[in-house]
């Protein structure tokens, strides 16, 4: 029974009125229908006390309103009161999401349609819609001349230079092996292409979509022509052979290196199999929002929505588990944002390829490999012999593209009229013609064959963390056979620059693509690009110091460019490693404020001890994404399949299962705080660890299930080919193929979690100096009138991070929790689950999504990033460190992140700022931490680049684990940068 | 105050992270009391050898706890500056029940050991920078007993020890009890003229004079670092003539290295929240922090008569 009230009828009447405009109005009409025909559905709009209850029918042309929602409509949104309603009719569509993620209403059904309907919307409103983008973006100061802000940022940058001699016995040829006397001037080349990446606005590109949703409709998606099921990894394989063929070839005016991932500048990659839907709503005010804005073309709007959308709405990994699996539970937490998000919902990605084996074989040798392998798989091995095709067609198709790339690089030349340019190009012609297929022999043609390969991987998989890997190990033998061809001193001095030149053109390569980021992504993962991981340094597979010339030419192009991705990771071996080398990545991380981050190498390999891999494999591992180790080349980790909120645990032990934002009885009733059910700290504890036990097994059984949708929905036969395992195998990545799988897992709020415990175990157990039930009452109250509580707890409890035993105690306890309960789970490739302590920038999103802590931390504030300690924990940095230093790595098994802020004093007191920071980093690699990443920037730079973003384009900051233009960043993101403890140095 | 010395002293703090005491990283203990009484001591909290009851406003949250406990009735919102020093005996309760930390008693009790393993974890960071320990203050040399050792249980350690003193001490006890474990000595030159000295920090500086001289030969044979410094305190050390005889007087002794310290007013604010009483307060010139121009004037005239201030 419904009862007509007033916000029924002004529900009603909207969309009656909304009905009407598009029966009514051409223009508004003809986006009811796809190239294949009307798009037919239905969408329901309900309050949670049905209140209100309507639907729309869209139905060959024509849109019905009705007053209940059938069972079940294609999709429908569940609203938490009229306001949320209310709000939703009228906030452009970037504030639906964010209403979503916060839980004022909940979707059902297909979330495709959602976006539909977002999209209608903004046809309908969007002058009004774009107009409230942009005050909001004029509000947040974020309207700003681009070109002039590059122009400043690069000028304003200047790099202070220690200069020592080079004593690493990897360093055959560089004298200096800082580069000390090499600046961004001496390569007008690359300050250009810098230039163009500061100052340029992305644009959505349809090319990747356009070109395979053409191939699905003439071959058909679920089955063939014929109207045979496909066998999905060769029907990835052909539609991929497919895409490559047509990609244009497109050369870069005085690019060193040919192709490019999308047709635009930087472009947007769009994967509709993936997540790719989730922007339909906003193809209309994409251009406007004030975060990370795209240009989006008419033709790419009217291709998305007209031919390629629509056919992706039901073919998606979302989608196909909500079909194949009945819309689990676990699948529904994820659409609820609190506690969880699952990242294969967007890419199976997060690995390296074997990068060696492409370079010396070729992807002909590669071919002949599996060609091999097939002649010697009886005909009923059919899994084996269709992977092996299927490999192999996708090789092929690379080397059309490539062969395309020499094509247009001949043609280039042809109307160059510098003789310089045409000398390049003709090279290019002649690199493109050999490269990938044949097997590498000079350093251009490592490069150039590895970033053609690099980009067929993004054709392919979504780009969302795959990573490069040791390219110092990798390429050190090209250089070192082209600078031994050289005669004298003085044309390896040229080489040497050239060297450097090259591998600053890869890096600028790496930045011609973003992944798609829907408004709700600026606030779960701000400021975010691929996180494209370069590894360097350590020690080799033999275990030896693996520093070389190489290492040095990528920190000088680090250090010169300053840019966020690729994501510089570089590994140290306190045994092996140099302190020059050290040193180095002191220095170069005053130099860009934020990168590469330090790993320990010896502390991340004794975190994966208990995989017992062979140690030469071991030694060989790549930081992927952010922080992760992936054994380079052998291993699918997909190392962030999931951000795991702890948090959400401790709050739904303190509510007997209930968790409050989400309005959901989830959790097993553990104990009823308020009822005293609590005796001691540790039953509190063993309660925690039941709901942190839920929240795992329902994000793991999600992600079998999304590993499952990519088994169906695209198999990865081209990364296959360029992973050891399949070979041998004989089956796809997707189906546990690689030598070595596992899943790694993001656990989010450590030192937060510690620090509340902390509070309950002093104040409630040890010291009894406040009831349990008292605490949960100031905590729910959100401290509002307990003043004199909140100053105790901040002044009383030892924290996380202050060198107390007690809390470092807890933090290993928790870690250990955290990391047995994901061990116990098995993936659906057969791999183990890892537990990591890093946030990307989830911190900030988890934290608007959590309320008031017993720690004192207020509802909505930020997470501490990654495992950091809270900022008030210790006036010394020191204890920070030693705390985190001494967690137990054999918890850590998908790594850390640990952000340490320092400022160095004002003044010409370079060498003393970058020995103290190398001094940091080798005491705490000494006592066993395992990896830090620094921001060399004060808060009150932050703040003025708040205040005046047009000054700061540049201004880079690393979030936990990864690296982001600080400009780019949300408020409450630039926020948490502002209020962590910074530290003074030098 | 000669009796303070086989005293246990109170300790201010002890700072970890320490850039600037010395090389590399290092903790400083601070210790309380000092037989100087500077004007401008910019630690007015480690002057007095005794605890002392410090309320810094911002942090109250206004609970009443401290006012329910005090037994002297010397807290209230009435009065200017929440403690009324007259009539506080020191009990501090009031520290005990104040939940936000705005009422806290300053010094603490700690014998040797206590010191040494609040500073012991740090030592990884002292062995890669050529870091240690730093005994500072208020004056160490007045808990000669205490300080030695401290210093010999730190030596035993391994870690390197730098003194800051003053210099107003009992040489022979100091040659026995501390010169033998230390490594470095930062030594304070602030006035040449001995009435001057008197003035504005209580004591003349003859004995401070005498001593240096005497501990720089002994430096000079055993191979220590005996480094004076000078604060600049504005119109009262930074004056021309008195840099110039701070200079003369190194010279004349051979000593080619000094250091010049920048003036820092934040005192102001440490002994308001003590309730100590400050004529300086409100004066700009001693409200400012040392601009890098008078360092450079301080620098030049040491430089010119052949010191280099850059120690
Ligand atoms: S120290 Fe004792 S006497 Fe002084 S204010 Fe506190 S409670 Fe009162
Ligand atoms: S106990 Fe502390 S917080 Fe409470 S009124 Fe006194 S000084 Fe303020």
């Amino acid at each position: 029974m419904r009862r007509w009230t007033i916000s029924n009828t002004l529900t009603h009447l909207f969309l009656r009125f909304f009905a009407a405009n598009f029966n009514l109005r051409k223009k508004l009409n003809q986006y009811l229908k796809s190239e294949d025909g009307w798009l037919d559905f239905t969408f329901g709009l309900r309050t949670e006390t049905g209140s209100v209850e309507q639907t729309l029918v869209f139905e060959s042309g024509r849109v019905r309103v009705r007053a209940t929602v059938p069972d079940p409509p294609d999709a429908m949104l569940i609203f938490k009161d009229e306001q949320a309603l209310k709000a939703a009719a009228i906030e452009p569509p970037n504030q639906l999401m964010i209403a979503l993620m916060q839980n004022k209403m909940v979707t059902r059904g297909n979330i495709g349609y959602l976006q539909l309907i977002n999209f209608y919307l903004s046809l309908l409103l969007k002058p009004m819609q774009i107009a409230k983008l942009q005050k909001e973006a004029r509000g947040e100061r974020r309207a700003y001349d681009p070109e002039k802000a590059a122009q400043t940022a690069i000028g304003g940058r200047r790099l202070r230079q220690l200069k020592p001699a080079a004593i690493d016995p990897g360093v055959h040829f560089l004298r200096d092996p800082y580069l000390s006397d090499l600046g961004l001037d001496d390569f007008p080349r690359l300050k250009e292409f810098l230039g163009v990446h500061l100052k340029t606005k992305p644009a959505i590109c349809h090319e990747r979509p356009a070109l395979l949703t053409q191939w699905f409709k003439e071959n058909g998606f679920e089955t063939d022509p014929d109207g045979r099921p496909h066998v999905p990894v060769l029907r990835q394989a052909r539609a991929f052979n497919y895409l490559m063929t047509h990609k244009k070839p497109l050369i870069r005016a005085k690019d060193l290196i040919a192709g490019t991932t999308t047709t635009q500048e930087i472009g947007v990659v769009l994967y509709p199999d993936a997540h790719g839907t989730m922007i339909w709503g906003e193809l209309l005010t994409a251009p406007f929002r004030p975060l990370n804005p795209y240009d989006v073309s008419p033709q790419t709007v009217a291709a998305l929505h007209h031919q390629i959308f629509p056919f992706w709405l039901k073919r998606n990994f979302r989608e196909w588990v909500r079909q194949n699996k009945g819309y689990p539970t676990c699948q529904e937490l994820d659409e609820r944002f609190a506690a969880c998000f699952l990242w294969k919902t967007v890419a199976l990605s997060h690995t390296i390829l074997d990068y060696p084996r492409l370079l010396a074989r070729g992807t002909g040798g590669i071919r002949a490999d599996i060609a091999r392998e097939l002649a010697q798989t009886p005909p009923n091995m059919q899994e084996k012999r269709e992977t092996l095709q299927a490999m192999t067609i996708c090789l092929e198709g690379i080397e059309a593209y490539a062969w395309n790339l020499a094509t247009e690089a001949d043609r280039l030349a042809g109307v160059e009229s510098d003789a310089a340019r045409r000398t390049e190009l003709m090279q290019l012609a002649q690199i493109c013609r050999r490269v990938p297929a044949s097997p590498c022999a000079t350093l251009d043609e490592a490069v150039n064959a590895l970033w053609i390969v690099w980009i067929g991987v993004h054709m392919e998989n979504t780009n969302a963390g795959f990573s490069l890997g040791r390219l110092d190990q990798w390429l050190q033998p090209y250089f070192k056979a082209d600078m031994e061809r050289l005669a004298n001193e003085s044309e390896r001095e040229v080489y040497i620059r050239h060297a450097v030149e090259l591998i600053g053109c890869l890096y600028l390569r790496c930045t011609d693509h973003l992944p798609l980021i829907p408004d709700i992504g600026n606030h779960l993962f701000g400021g975010s690009s691929s996180d494209q991981a370069i590894t360097l340094g350590g020690v080799t597979p033999q275990g030896e110091d693996a520093v070389n010339d190489m290492t040095y030419i990528f920190l000088k192009v680090t250090e010169m460019l300053g840019i966020r991705d690729p994501n510089v990771n570089a590994r140290y071996h306190k045994e092996k490693n140099s302190r020059t080398y050290l040193q180095r990545l002191c220095e170069v991380n005053v130099n860009t404020l934020s990168t590469p981050s330090i790993h320990n190498d010896e502390r991340v390999m004794a975190s994966l001890a208990e995989f017992d891999y062979p140690a030469e494999h071991l030694r060989d591992w790549s930081a992927t994404g952010c922080v992760e180790p992936t054994l380079s080349g052998r291993h699918i980790g997909h190392t962030n399949c999931m951000m795991f909120n702890m948090v959400a645990a401790l709050e739904m032990a303190l509510n007997n299962g209930r968790h409050p934002l989400m309005r959901w009885q989830l959790g097993p009733a553990t104990g009823d705080v308020a009822a005293g059910a609590f005796k001691e700290f540790d039953s509190f504890f063993d309660a925690f660890g039941h709901q942190l036990q839920l929240l795992a097994d329902l994000t793991c059984q999600y992600n079998n299930y999304l590993g499952e949708a990519h088994q169906a929905i695209r198999p990865t036969p081209f990364i296959s080919a360029l992973i050891q395992g399949p070979l041998d195998k004989g089956r796809d990545v997707t189906r546990g193929g690689a030598l070595y799988n596992s899943s790694g897992t993001a656990c989010i709020g450590l030192a937060d979690i510690t620090d509340a415990l902390m509070a309950i175990k002093t104040l409630v157990f040890d010291e009894k100096k406040i009831s349990f039930a008292a605490l949960l009452e100031a905590v729910n109250a959100n401290f509002a009138d307990h003043a004199a509580l909140l100053a105790m707890i901040k002044t009383k409890v030892p924290l996380f991070g202050s060198g107390d035993r007690q809390a470092l105690a807890i933090a290993n306890r928790v870690t250990k929790l955290a990391h047995d309960i994901f061990w116990q789970h098995t993936n659906y490739r057969g791999g183990r689950y890892t537990a990591g302590f890093w946030s990307m920038s989830n911190h900030v999103a988890f934290g608007t999504l959590t309320g008031a802590l017993p720690s004192g931390r207020l509802a909505g504030k930020a997470f501490t990033p990654g495992l950091t300690p809270e900022a008030h924990a210790s006036k010394s940095i020191l204890s920070n460190l030693r705390d985190v230093a001494a967690l137990d790595p054999a918890h850590l098994n998908n790594n850390i992140a640990f952000n340490v802020k320092v400022v160095p004093a004002a003044g010409e007191r370079h060498q003393q700022t970058v020995e103290t920071i190398a001094a940091y980093a080798r005491a705490y690699c000494d006592l066993g931490g395992m990896q830090m990443q620094l921001n060399v920037v004060s808060s009150d730079t932050l703040r003025d680049a708040m205040a005046h973003p047009e000054n700061y384009q540049n201004l880079m900051v690393r979030i936990s684990g990864y690296n982001a233009y600080f400009v780019t960043l949300n408020r409450n993101m630039q926020i948490e940068l502002i209020e962590r403890a910074q530290f003074g140095v030098g | 105050m000669a009796n303070l010395a086989a005293k246990r002293p109170l300790i201010l703090e002890i700072k970890g992270n320490s850039l600037d005491d010395g090389p590399g990283i290092r903790s400083v203990v601070f210790f309380k009391g000092c037989p100087l009484a500077c004007v401008w001591c910019h630690n007015p909290e480690s002057r007095n050898p005794a605890a002392e009851l410090a309320f810094d406003p911002p942090k109250c949250v206004d609970c009443g706890e401290c006012r329910k406990i005090c037994p002297d009735r010397a807290l209230s919102r009435n009065h200017p500056e929440y403690v009324a020093r007259s009539k506080c005996r020191l009990c501090f309760l009031c520290t005990d029940v104040c939940p936000s930390g705005a009422l806290e008693r300053v010094g603490r009790t700690m014998t040797a050991a206590e010191v040494l393993a609040e500073v012991l974890p740090d030592q990884p960071f002292f062995d890669v920078s050529g870091g240690g320990i730093t005994l500072s203050g208020g004056e160490p040399t007045l808990y000669m007993d205490f300080a030695s050792e401290l210093l010999r249980m730190a030596r035993r350690h391994g870690l390197h020890a730098l003194l800051e003193t003053c210099g107003c001490f009992d040489l022979p006890r100091f040659m026995d009890l501390l010169y033998p474990h230390l490594d470095a000595i930062y030594y304070d030159l602030k006035i040449m003229e001995s009435a001057a000295h008197k003035a504005f920090c209580g004591l003349p500086n003859e004995r401070i004079i005498d001593n240096f001289k005497a501990l720089l030969t002994a430096a000079r044979r055993d191979g220590k670092l005996l480094l004076p410094r000078t604060p600049l305190v504005p119109g009262i050390t930074d004056g021309e003539a008195n840099l110039r005889a701070v200079a003369a007087f190194l010279s004349g002794l051979g000593v080619n290295q000094a250091a010049l310290l920048a003036y820092n007013p934040l005192w102001h604010e440490k002994s308001r929240k003590l309730g100590i009483d400050d004529p300086l307060k409100g004066d700009p010139a001693m409200s400012a922090f040392g601009d890098g121009a008078r360092l450079e004037r301080g620098r030049a005239i040491y430089r010119e008569m052949g010191i280099d201030p850059t120690g």
